[in-house]
């Protein structure tokens, strides 16, 4: 290490003194005091304060153990007393074929064995050319390496500075005086991401639910954050585009939106997670920090049976299990909810919790309306058939559809029947019971199926098409 | 364990805990979510998961400290696990990514000294010297020697690395990991939920016609299939029917995860004699632990397993539960879950259901000539009046038919159906019915047809033809046709070596 640090300070130029810092093994992280701020969308905010030492005039200042993923267009670097010349980042990594290529033109050394004795020989060669195959030049000769087959050992007297192991920054600075003092570096990464993980434990008995919310962080960044003060930010930065709606889009789960203000900490629309102590998020590390726990909410279970068009199933189809519940403070869990995944757990005749299901939700205010779908009702089935389909005029239809609704349950359920693809000027002529007409689109019944039973629902529809 | 210890905490202050594996285990399995009843357990690519609950016994020391709950599954989705029993609570919750494999270890040791060690082919001789890997494991290695720098396996000589210890946070086996703070040392029961991918199950009936073809022996296998590289001994087992909504796992989630394969590259090593413009010729790889999966079967399970999926194990019934819309199904004692395997146990045995033999073709009114021959189909209800009565999980169906010596009838399969629904099982085309509709009259928006069927079987059969009748169609038959689910059907007993026919009229409007 010695020699290499004398061969790089040798071969740099005189108007740029250069410090070249040793690479830490990985357990000693270059890092100083870190902060990191992450968003939902796969991009994270790093400040890193490090201590360093920097002589008067210019110098190139290394910043290993950056994010390998780094935005360097983001970077920026303060400091007392500095201003930055340029900045370059180096992602050139170290490995043979690099080396080699970059050894042209200049001296290595061959070690040939002998292979009936094990005798070593040695001797100086200038690499040529390093394209498909090696091109020595050893003394008057011209040779390519190991193109006989035989063991031969190249030593390469240094390593090119450029050549690096780990992706690092380097910035040339310009400072009015020398001596140690805090440099802060700031940009933005992806590869850094948060959700949050909800287990919801159901007890259908007593009408309540215990939910514990986690944060899950993961690190795809190739970067270890060591011992870093991690805050989370529920919400997306940049990249703002409406979302995609299609009609006749499965049900989300958030019913009705909250008007209720959460006591979390805010920014601007977001709030925010600040992890209570610091953490160190390694490299491929998934981390989990607990955020919400309540016992006790109502919660209801429900059944909800979509038909998406004026068709025929060919086989009943079970009804979506759907779990109703509030986030409001009265009445629910009495928080904002950070987009995620609630898993729902039931216990079992043993009493063990069992896993019946999951489903994401999206970033919820306070004081929401939610239907998760869990799953679809082994017992509950909906069969919806076109009984009859009849030509008025040239672009008016008339369809009339029979549900059967059957419940093998002991005990009575209520199925929230939707016919969908009712756009354009479509109107309901007859039916067996009233319905709700949510939007143009669709219309909705609610029908009582008893236990162990079954109900049906005809409907007489005026279309044009 | 001493040596995860000495290899520093990656906080100061806090102590490593290792728990090599699970006191007492209960398996749930849950069937792949978008597997059809007709696509079979494919064992190297299982899409269902389990829930797998775990209860380790760990001491745990004063202060903060680090618990490995080694061996869990590999498949564990991190986000989905619940650790509870820990006296202070859970500070936070680990999975680290990395198990132990000659990538992973190369690429913990960079910037550590190793040992190059060489080995004469001529002489035998062994020469090992100091040396500091400068690359990571991005597929090179670049060392520096008391003579320069290097690369390793680029000079044709027998060399190898070797370490002076496994560096921290790599584990042989998966591993979840949790910071526990507690003011006194305790004993504690922790239990560890997670859930994890690379399992299904399905059901398997076995169906037996009786001799006049009126009943059927019903028998049924829960089939619970892993391809985890970790077994559950002695664990309490379930299998959930019913459909389970999942969200879509998160992109990025464990890339790689252990199975990654180390490739060492070398620097351009054409020759001349080699053809066209070769860049790597000298590159060598070093297969890793868990890529071959049948190697790690044979070598990880005692003899028992090996041969325990093709024992029968009749003596035990697995029972079903409610469980909120889903059902359970329990075994009721303790089994294994092995690794990369598959495994049988009964859950319903039903002598003598009522079945009907139907044969069905479905017809477009307008087709004429020599039909597809008509499918066979197992009708039944699921009553106790029929001699069933019970929720019949999705699987396959083998029919059987009677006699000492059994013979194969037929192969389907039924989704999941609830106690009261209609049973159709279809098991495949007949064999000597045949089916053909001939056009006999025409006229302007008007055809006749005779639809007629022959059978050569020795008894009455049950026929059954159903009509797609598109929107601008009529039929009018001799006699007025029955609907069944919107569509007119003739329902027919065709005698022994017999025929019957239909003659309807078809109208048409033009579109």
């Amino acid at each position: 290490m010695r020699a290499l640090l004398l061969l790089t300070t040798l071969l740099a130029g005189p108007a740029v003194a250069q410090i070249q810092a040793e690479i830490p093994p990985p357990s000693q992280s270059a890092q100083g005091q870190v902060a990191v701020t992450i968003y939902n969308n796969n991009l994270a905010l790093v400040q890193d304060q490090r201590q360093l030492d920097i002589p008067s005039g210019r110098s190139r200042q290394e910043f290993p153990d950056v994010s390998a993923q780094i935005r360097p267009e983001t970077v920026t670097l303060t400091g007392q007393g500095i201003g930055i010349v340029e900045q370059n980042f180096d992602f050139d990594l170290l490995s043979p074929q690099a080396l080699m290529q970059k050894a042209v033109g200049e001296t290595i050394t061959l070690v040939r064995t002998n292979p009936a004795t094990g005798a070593e020989s040695r001797e100086r060669a200038r690499v040529l050319a390093a394209n498909g195959g090696v091109v020595l030049q050893i003394g008057p000769r011209i040779e390519v390496l190991r193109d006989d087959g035989l063991p031969v050992r190249v030593i390469f007297d240094r390593v090119p500075e450029n050549l690096r192991a780990r992706p690092t920054l380097s910035v040339t600075v310009q400072s009015e005086r020398g001596g140690r003092r805090p440099l802060t570096l700031t940009y933005l990464t992806p590869g850094l991401g948060w959700s949050a993980d909800y287990v919801a434990l159901f007890d259908e008995s007593a009408g309540r639910m215990d939910v514990q919310g986690w944060i899950t962080l993961t690190n795809n960044s190739g970067t270890p954050y060591v011992n870093a003060d991690t805050l989370l930010v529920a919400g997306a930065v940049g990249e703002g585009q409406p979302q995609p709606r299609y009609g006749g889009r499965p049900q989300g789960p958030l019913r009705q939106a909250g008007t209720e203000s959460a006591d979390r900490e805010r920014l601007g629309d977001f709030y925010l997670y600040p992890l209570p102590e610091r953490t160190t998020i390694a490299n491929r590390q998934t981390k989990q920090v607990s955020f919400l726990d309540v016992a006790g909410t109502p919660a209801v279970r429900a059944y909800e049976y979509r038909n998406a068009w004026l068709g025929t199933t060919d086989e009943p189809q079970s009804a979506n299990t759907v779990l109703r519940f509030s986030s409001s403070r009265e009445q629910g869990l009495g928080d904002a909810l950070p987009a995620g995944t609630v898993r729902v757990y039931q216990r079992d005749a043993r009493g063990n919790p069992q896993f019946v299901g999951e489903s994401a939700i999206g970033h919820t205010p306070m004081g929401s309306e939610l239907g998760l779908t869990t799953g679809q009702a082994f017992d509950v089935k909906v069969r919806a058939v076109v009984e009859r389909r009849e030509r008025l005029a040239s672009d008016r239809w008339r369809t009339t559809m029979r549900y059967t609704l059957t419940n093998a349950r002991p005990n009575p359920v209520t199925i929230d029947l939707m016919q969908s693809g009712l756009w354009g000027d479509t109107r309901i002529v007859a039916e067996s019971m009233p319905s709700q007409r949510r939007s143009a689109d669709d219309a909705l019944w609610r029908v009582p199926v008893p236990a162990n039973g079954e109900a049906s629902v005809t409907a007489t529809f005026d279309t044009r098409f | 364990m001493g040596m995860l210890l000495l290899s520093a905490a990656p906080a100061a202050g806090q102590t490593i805990v290792t728990s090599a594996g699970p006191d007492d285990v209960d398996v749930t399995l849950y069937r792949a979510p978008n597997r059809a009843a007709e696509t079979p357990l494919d064992l190297e690519w299982l899409e269902g998961y389990a829930l797998i609950s775990e209860t380790r016994r760990v001491a745990i020391p004063a202060g903060e400290s680090e618990i490995r709950f080694e061996g869990v599954a590999g498949g564990i989705v991190p986000q989905s696990a619940i650790v509870t029993g820990l006296p202070e609570g859970v500070i936070e919750r680990n999975r680290d990514a990395q198990l132990l494999s000659a990538a992973t270890l190369l690429d913990r040791s960079l910037g550590r000294r190793v040992h190059l060690r060489r080995t004469s082919r001529a002489t035998g001789a062994v020469e090992e010297q100091v040396a500091i890997i400068r690359s990571g494991a991005g597929g090179a290695v670049v060392l520096q020697t008391r003579d320069g720098f290097e690369a390793l396996r680029c000079t044709g000589q027998n060399e190898t690395l070797v370490y002076d210890e496994v560096p921290a946070g790599l584990s042989a086996r998966p591993t979840l990991s949790v910071r526990a703070r507690s003011n006194r040392a305790v004993a504690a029961s922790v239990t560890v939920a997670y859930l994890a991918n690379g399992f299904d199950w399905q059901a398997n009936y076995i169906a037996t016609l009786s001799a006049d073809g009126s009943r059927a022996d019903l028998f049924a296998w829960l089939t619970l299939a892993s391809m985890d590289e970790t077994s559950f001994r002695s664990a309490d087992t379930q299998a959930v029917a019913g459909r389970l909504n999942r969200t879509e796992p998160e992109d990025g989630d464990d890339e790689g995860d252990g199975a990654r394969r180390l490739s060492l590259r070398c620097w351009p090593a054409g020759t001349t004699s080699s053809l066209g413009d070769v860049t790597v010729v000298n590159s060598q790889e070093i297969r890793l632990q868990g890529t071959t999966r049948t190697e790690d079967l044979i070598n990880e399970l005692p003899q028992s397993f090996a041969t325990e999926q093709s024992i029968v194990v009749t003596a035990m019934r697995a029972r079903q539960e409610e469980l909120g819309d889903l059902k359970l199904y329990r075994i009721p004692e303790p089994v294994t879950v092995a690794a990369n395997s598959q495994k049988q146990v009964a859950f319903l045995e039903q002598p003598a259901v009522r079945v009907d033999l139907v044969y069905r073709s479905r017809l477009s009114l307008g087709s004429s000539g020599e039909m597809d021959p008509p499918n066979r189909l197992l009708v039944t209800r699921n009553r106790s009046e029929e001699g069933l009565g019970m929720p019949l999980p999705a699987g396959s169906v083998q029919l059987f038919g009677p006699g000492a010596r059994p013979i194969l009838l037929g192969e389907g399969t039924i989704p999941d159906r609830a106690v009261g629904e209609d049973v159709e099982i279809d098991v495949g085309e007949a064999v000597g019915v045949t089916v053909e509709n001939e056009e006999v009259d025409s006229g302007r928006h008007w055809e006749d047809h005779i639809l007629t069927v022959r059978s050569d079987h020795d008894a009455p059969i049950r026929y059954e033809a159903e009509f797609d009748v598109e929107e601008h169609e009529t039929v009018r038959p001799a006699s007025r046709l029955p609907r069944r689910l919107g569509r007119p059907l003739w329902a027919v007993t065709v005698p022994a070596n017999g025929s019957a026919s239909l003659r309807y009229r078809r109208r048409w409007t033009d579109d």
